[in-house]
């Protein structure tokens, strides 16, 4: 804002320089948010088409031979015949089981590690201990480890727990911590003022008492962000639900990966596989449109010191 | 605060309860789980799984299609995960791995008569021990698929392309026809002058991918005729020909149709379907498989017409023989049931559905009968797959362990000879790698 | 990728947790209680797996049997295998034009934001492909550059020039996954950048200013030093990222047209779920955690990022 202010003050030379400059700034901003959002509706014209029908019209920018034929094939509204017919994949997606398994793994695993994690994240900024900084060194470690390589022995000790398949073997790695929200919440912690913590002290409350009646209220704000940006991240998990789980649990990126393989010794099923891509990308969306504002701000490095 | 917190409380709490109680596995030991590759053949199934259902109300058969391309990883991973399905779709070049993980389980005791299959057909599926591993569902062989209009409209007789010949020096009357029959977008055909590769409009014959090790539709139909196999012995060979000078010439011969603008190029294969491009009038003859007859008799537009391959330099035809079966994972949890399910796959009662659907031939004589009446019902004279059975020019699929290992090595190698970034004496290479996979494992075994 | 905030913390005296009132006794006992169940998230989870991954390093293992000790032949075979050194060459290739690519978009891009417009709406709509799931992003470019049928292509063959098969030829395999994700991350790490930005005191420009600086001075002399430890920690937690690619080429081209795709993590994958040697993709997955590490270390060392020239 402090050139605008400039502009003003010193005279029309000026402004018409930076006006060309913002005329060109603007068509490059302009071009981003474009190639940023308009294959989003590309996916939605080719999701609202024909399939068989897609071959000869292929730049249309509407949709061909408007239909929601995919949309049903989607939502296992079709019959296999119909949708041979329909030039589309004859397999089955479980759209509404993929549904409830994301929401389930992303739900769960955000609940249990944001809530770890910000108690060890308490006990990194708060509390004075033997070694502190280096068991924090240790988990901001963990960040390069490439998830390959603890994938493998993972999935070994899910199947040697007999957990393979389960929702619950599914959520095991993810739900004790995770690297991000420790760091996350330590910073804010960092940052809170004490008075409220102190007074409670003075009250005689045990540490256990102070953090889950006074900071954790207190933090609701990051909290909440959190959150929210833990279950995003968790909800377009795709590596770890593949290798663990099985029809029953599958999850809907997983989902979307075998719904574009199933085709009749052909090539994809176009129109279908668009429309499991809109359908897997709306609740990501939804929770967007609610959230948006609070999303945005939160990313950043906060307390570069 | 407090109310919100309750509600994020209840939430997890109630998500938890799901989680942990509905899907543990979650597999009901009546449900048998089978699965198949082809969509085609779904239909057919499904209807064979009801009438199972209607004779033994107790068990439920799970009908699942996987695409070709995540089958079989999904098949191992399964196996990995011990959530394989519990009957399952075999294949020839699959199966030696599975049995050697012990992953199958034998079927002699079942009340299966081996007897009444297209000859040969058991004997694939039984195993070094001399046990059966799989009960025979169905038999195919390779032809030429060809658009008649296109044909006719380049003065090519209907006979002429029935008999065919092929050698690996000029490709005989297969190349001739094939360069004839490519039109460039000016209309110049692929053997007059001024022919443009660059730019091509129909393709005289297409291109699926590289044909991996295996090549079933792909080249082994011209070069099973030149003498040249896979392996030194089938079923369980265990020495692989790739630096075969026959092998290589013939694929050299391949590659060039490419470099002549006859077959499209291999970059442009991905995510597009042969079929499909046949369909579209993009290409006048495709090399396939009897289980695609269905699809290509499906094209709006396309007068198809079926020749057999062509005949080699050593007078004789050729084309792969593979026969798919169904068999048991080790880990099913109702082996009574997943036997009774393989043995009313192999019986004349499935079998016939899936013949009358006339998708494919099945492997009981009697029912490859009526497929072929089915076939002939829709107008599609299909002997010329059919005489490569009833004139003994067929050869078997390889049969050998290290499948998995071997496309590893092979696809990538014969995709860098389609692209021309390497020539086909890296297939010797190749193959010593491939050969040393067996090596390798005659040392360990020797040790044990 | 869920990293957003990173703390560069640096325990200044009056940081220290704990409170005034001049508590000296520790408070190890609390704290094992509060950082017990993250605690034994890194070790089930993080340790524990490091240690039977190095195990089975030396083992060989196909998961359906048991496994059987073989000492370092997997670390050989490594060494001379052409696919290991394929799947290396792919994967630095990858991140390459990836980091370029997507740093110097998103430093325009954040620029861009600093002088045009600030506004959420924009910042939001720029954000809205990294809140897709990989694999959406993959699938999305997959119909899009589709040799036949993609628009991408439609509008090349209709400016003149012939058709690029983006997934299908083998030069541009790899570029294509790189364009994929730098479209999807360009808007997340132009925010991380502009967060920089706004982090910088406008008393500083003003102060060029007055001296007299053009834009491209100011630009070079104080707003990229300024930016220096974001920029080293985008680069850091980007390139970290992209040698984990995976997603997309499962969803895609699976490791072709012949190798040229087959990045580190893919090939791994193949090696233990498809080809059923665990032994032997634990190992690669050995060596390729001691690559990262040496990367970062020396990405930290080279951009000196804990330090920031700020007060």
């Amino acid at each position: 804002m402090t050139t605008t202010t400039t502009i003003v003050t010193q005279g029309r030379r000026i402004r018409r320089r930076v006006t060309w400059g913002a005329v060109f700034g603007w068509i490059c901003l302009g071009i981003a948010i474009a190639i940023s959002i308009l294959p989003f509706y590309w996916v939605l014209r080719t999701s609202l088409s024909m399939n068989s029908a897609l071959a000869a019209n292929s730049s249309s920018l509407l949709p061909v031979e408007f239909n929601l034929g995919a949309f049903a094939r989607v939502f296992g509204l079709q019959s296999t015949e119909e949708a041979l017919a329909q030039g589309g994949s004859g397999a089955e997606i479980n759209f509404w089981q993929y549904l409830l398994n994301s929401t389930i793994f992303a739900t769960l695993t955000t609940a249990g590690a944001v809530f770890f994690s910000s108690m060890a994240a308490y006990a990194f900024a708060r509390l004075r201990w033997k070694h502190r900084d280096l068991v924090f060194g240790l988990f901001l470690a963990t960040v390069l480890v490439p998830p390959i390589f603890t994938a493998l022995p993972n999935f070994l000790l899910i199947k040697n727990l007999g957990l393979l398949g389960t929702m619950f073997g599914m959520i095991l790695p993810y739900i004790f911590m995770t690297p991000f929200a420790i760091f996350f919440m330590r910073q804010f912690f960092l940052n809170m003022s004490r008075e409220v913590e102190e007074a409670a002290m003075i009250d005689g409350a045990s540490q256990w008492r102070i953090f889950m009646q006074v900071v954790l209220p207190n933090a609701a704000a990051p909290l909440a962000t959190l959150a929210l940006l833990t279950f995003m991240g968790q909800w377009n998990e795709y590596f770890w639900p593949l290798l663990v789980s099985d029809e029953s649990t599958r999850v809907l990126t997983v989902g979307l990966g075998t719904f574009k393989s199933q085709s009749p010794q052909g090539a994809p099923d176009w129109s279908g596989l668009m429309a499991a891509t809109l359908v897997s990308a709306v609740p990501v969306l939804i929770l967007f449109a609610v959230f948006g504002k609070r999303i945005v701000n939160s990313i950043g490095f906060s307390g570069l010191k | 605060m407090s109310r919100m917190k309750k509600i994020a409380a209840g939430t997890v709490a109630v998500l938890s309860v799901a989680a942990l109680g509905g899907c543990a596995g979650g597999d009901d030991p009546n449900t048998i789980d089978y699965w198949l590759w082809d969509a085609n053949q779904l239909p057919g199934y499904r209807q064979c799984a009801a009438d199972f259902n209607a004779a033994n109300p107790d068990l439920t058969v799970k009908v699942t299609q996987l695409g070709w391309d995540d089958y079989w990883g999904k098949l191992t991973n399964g196996m990995v995960a011990e959530n394989a399905p519990d009957v399952f779709t075999n294949h020839l070049s699959k199966y030696p791995d599975y049995l050697r993980f012990e992953q199958l389980v034998p079927l002699d005791d079942t009340e299966v008569d081996f007897d009444r299959y297209a000859d040969g057909l058991a004997d694939l599926w039984v195993g070094q021990d001399g046990q059966r591993y799989g009960v025979p569902k169905d038999w195919d062989t390779i032809a030429l698929f060809y658009n008649r209009d296109m044909l006719s409209d380049a003065g090519i007789s209907e006979d002429e392309m029935a008999e065919l010949t092929w050698n690996a020096e000029d490709g005989g009357t297969l190349e001739d026809v094939i360069a004839h029959l490519t039109i460039d977008s000016a209309g110049v055909r692929g053997d007059e002058e001024g022919f443009d590769k660059n730019d091509v409009e129909v393709y005289g014959m297409g291109l699926a991918n590289s044909g991996s090790g295996m090549g079933q539709a792909e080249w082994s139909w011209f070069t099973g005729t030149t003498g040249w196999t896979h392996t030194n012995e089938n079923p369980w060979g265990d020495h692989y020909n790739y630096d075969d000078e026959r092998f290589q010439s013939a694929i050299a011969w391949w590659a060039g149709l490419i470099d002549k603008g006859y077959v499209p190029r291999l970059e442009t294969t991905v995510g597009a379907s042969m079929p499909d491009n046949f369909g579209a009038g993009k290409a006048a003859i495709n090399s396939h498989g009897s289980w695609m007859i269905g699809q290509y008799a499906s094209y709006d537009g396309i007068d198809l017409g079926i020749a057999p391959t062509p005949i080699g330099p050593e007078g004789e035809r050729a084309s792969m023989f593979n026969g798919l079966a169904d068999s048991i994972w080790v880990g099913t949890d109702n082996l009574e049931g997943s036997k009774k399910w393989v043995e009313y796959l192999g019986s004349p009662a499935c079998q016939d559905v899936i013949g009358d659907q006339g998708v494919v031939f099945p492997a009981i004589l009697s029912s490859a009968e009526r497929a072929v009446a089915a076939y002939e019902e829709r107008g599609l004279d299909v002997s010329a797959f059919t005489e490569h059975v009833t004139d003994g020019t067929t050869f078997l699929f390889p049969i050998t362990a290290n499948a998995a290992q071997i496309d590893g090595i092979m696809k990538p190698a014969m995709d860098s000879i389609l692209t021309g970034q390497a020539d086909v004496g890296s297939l010797t290479d190749a193959n010593t790698q491939v050969n040393r996979l067996f090596e390798d494992a005659g040392e360990d075994a020797a040790d044990d | 990728m869920t990293t957003s905030t990173i703390v560069l913390g640096r325990r200044g005296a009056t940081r220290d947790g704990g409170v005034r009132t001049r508590r000296t006794r520790s408070d190890i006992k609390i704290a094992l209680l509060f950082i017990a169940p993250a605690l034994i998230g890194l070790i089930l989870f993080y340790f524990v797996p490091t240690i039977r991954g190095l195990y089975l390093s030396f083992t060989e293992y196909s998961v359906l049997d048991d496994p059987t000790w073989v000492g370092t032949a997997n670390y050989e075979r490594l060494a001379q295998d052409p696919l290991f050194w394929n799947a290396l060459g792919v994967t630095v290739q990858y991140v390459v034009i990836n980091i370029v690519l997507q740093t110097a978009i998103a430093l325009g891009l954040a620029l861009l934001m600093q002088h045009v417009a600030r506004s959420t709406a924009v910042r939001g709509m720029l954000l809205m492909p990294y809140l897709m799931a990989n694999v959406i992003a993959a699938l999305l470019w997959f119909w899009m550059l589709d040799y036949q049928l993609g628009i991408v292509n439609n509008i090349i063959e209709w400016l003149g020039l012939p058709r690029v098969a983006f997934f299908g030829s083998a030069e541009w395999a790899i570029p294509t996954q790189a364009l994929i994700n730098t479209w999807r991350h360009m808007g997340y790490t132009a925010l991380l950048l502009f967060a920089g930005l706004q982090a910088i005191p406008g008393t500083v420009y003003e102060a060029a200013k007055l001296d007299g600086a053009n834009p491209f001075q100011t630009f070079g002399r104080i707003t990229l030093p300024l930016l220096r430890p974001v920029i080293a920690l985008v680069l850091v937690l980007t390139v970290t990222g992209s040698f984990q690619v995976f997603d997309t080429v499962a969803v895609t081209t699976q490791g072709g047209p012949v190798n040229a795709s087959r990045v580190i993590q893919y090939y791994i994958f193949q090696k233990a779920f498809t080809q059923l040697e665990f032994g032997y993709a634990s190992a690669l997955a050995m060596i390729l955690f001691i690559i990262l590490a040496i990367v970062a270390f020396v990405q930290m060392k080279l951009l000196r990022g804990n330090e920031s020239d700020l007060a």
